[in-house]
């Protein structure tokens, strides 16, 4: 039960910053809509490593750390 | 007749030693309480006073009220003051270890989640410090604003983590919430999604409208 709640509490906080691919997007695009520059992308991909392969292949609905 | 003359006298001064013996008994009453109570408070007036100050001066006074009535010679009201505080002082350490536990559980939570806030601002003003042109809504000003409010917050961290390894926890609380707000203030400039537990509250919802009273079942 203790544990539970400290999970909830440690979830409450949790500070990571997501985004859910949208049709059409590519990792340049998300890039320029957070940094406003798209070439640094890397920075999205390098953070997504355990879920992307390639930076160029992203898929609808994926949920990427926005770092 | 003659003989009754001569037992006034011895009578007054019996009575006077009564009076006398009285009064002394009630000030040995009173001065042992007033050192009860003040034997019972010093031992835990720094912790006491540490978690709930208002109470702590609250008894405090009384033994300040208890030795001016003392002094007054006023040895019945006193004793009264000064023979209550030794329990008013158990139940204050009581309070005070109630207190000291709900800071404690408040400051593992922010602890647990304002470095990461802190992170995560620290890593996008990074990489917003790399980009040639700002997302928009951010400009070169705020991008600098943002960088001031981020630093003075993570200066304050350090502090308020050295308040409550120095044992002040309600100022490490206290500086825990400024930092909070000034990240919160940090990461709105910079368009970033603010922890739920972070968030500041939301006002409350209007209370909903009374449920229609159920029609009544038809009979039959």
């Amino acid at each position: 039960m203790a544990d539970e709640e400290r999970k909830q509490g440690a979830d409450a906080w949790d500070a990571t910053q997501w985004h859910v691919v949208e049709k059409g997007e590519t990792l340049s695009k998300i890039s320029k809509k957070y940094y406003g520059d798209p070439s640094l992308y890397m920075k999205i991909f390098e953070a997504n490593r355990d879920v992307l392969k390639n930076p160029d292949l992203i898929k609808i609905g994926q949920k990427l750390r926005i770092p | 007749m003659k003989s009754k003359k001569y037992w006034v006298p011895v009578l007054l001064v019996v009575f006077g030693l009564f009076v006398a013996a009285c009064g002394s008994a009630n000030k040995d009453a009173a001065t042992a309480a007033i050192k009860a109570a003040e034997d019972s408070w010093n031992a835990v007036k720094a912790e006491v006073a540490k978690y709930i100050p208002d109470q702590a001066k609250g008894v405090d006074d009384a033994i300040k009220a208890a030795k001016e009535n003392f002094d007054k010679g006023n040895f019945d009201a006193a004793l009264e003051t000064a023979k209550d505080i030794p329990t008013r002082v158990k139940a204050l350490v009581s309070a005070a270890a109630a207190k000291k536990a709900e800071l404690a559980k408040a400051w593992d939570e922010m602890s647990g989640g304002l470095p990461g806030m802190l992170e995560a601002i620290k890593s996008r003003l990074d990489i917003l410090s790399q980009s040639r042109k700002l997302p928009a809504g951010l400009d070169k000003a705020k991008l600098e604003d943002a960088k001031g409010g981020y630093e003075a917050a993570a200066k304050m961290w350090e502090d308020a983590k050295a308040a409550f390894a120095g044992g002040n926890a309600a100022d490490a609380l206290a500086k825990g919430k400024t930092v909070k707000d000034k990240a919160v203030e940090v990461m709105t400039a910079l368009g970033m999604q603010i922890p739920a537990a972070a968030a500041p509250a939301a006002a409350p919802a209007p209370a909903p409208a009374p449920a229609p009273a159920p029609a009544p079942a038809p009979k039959g």
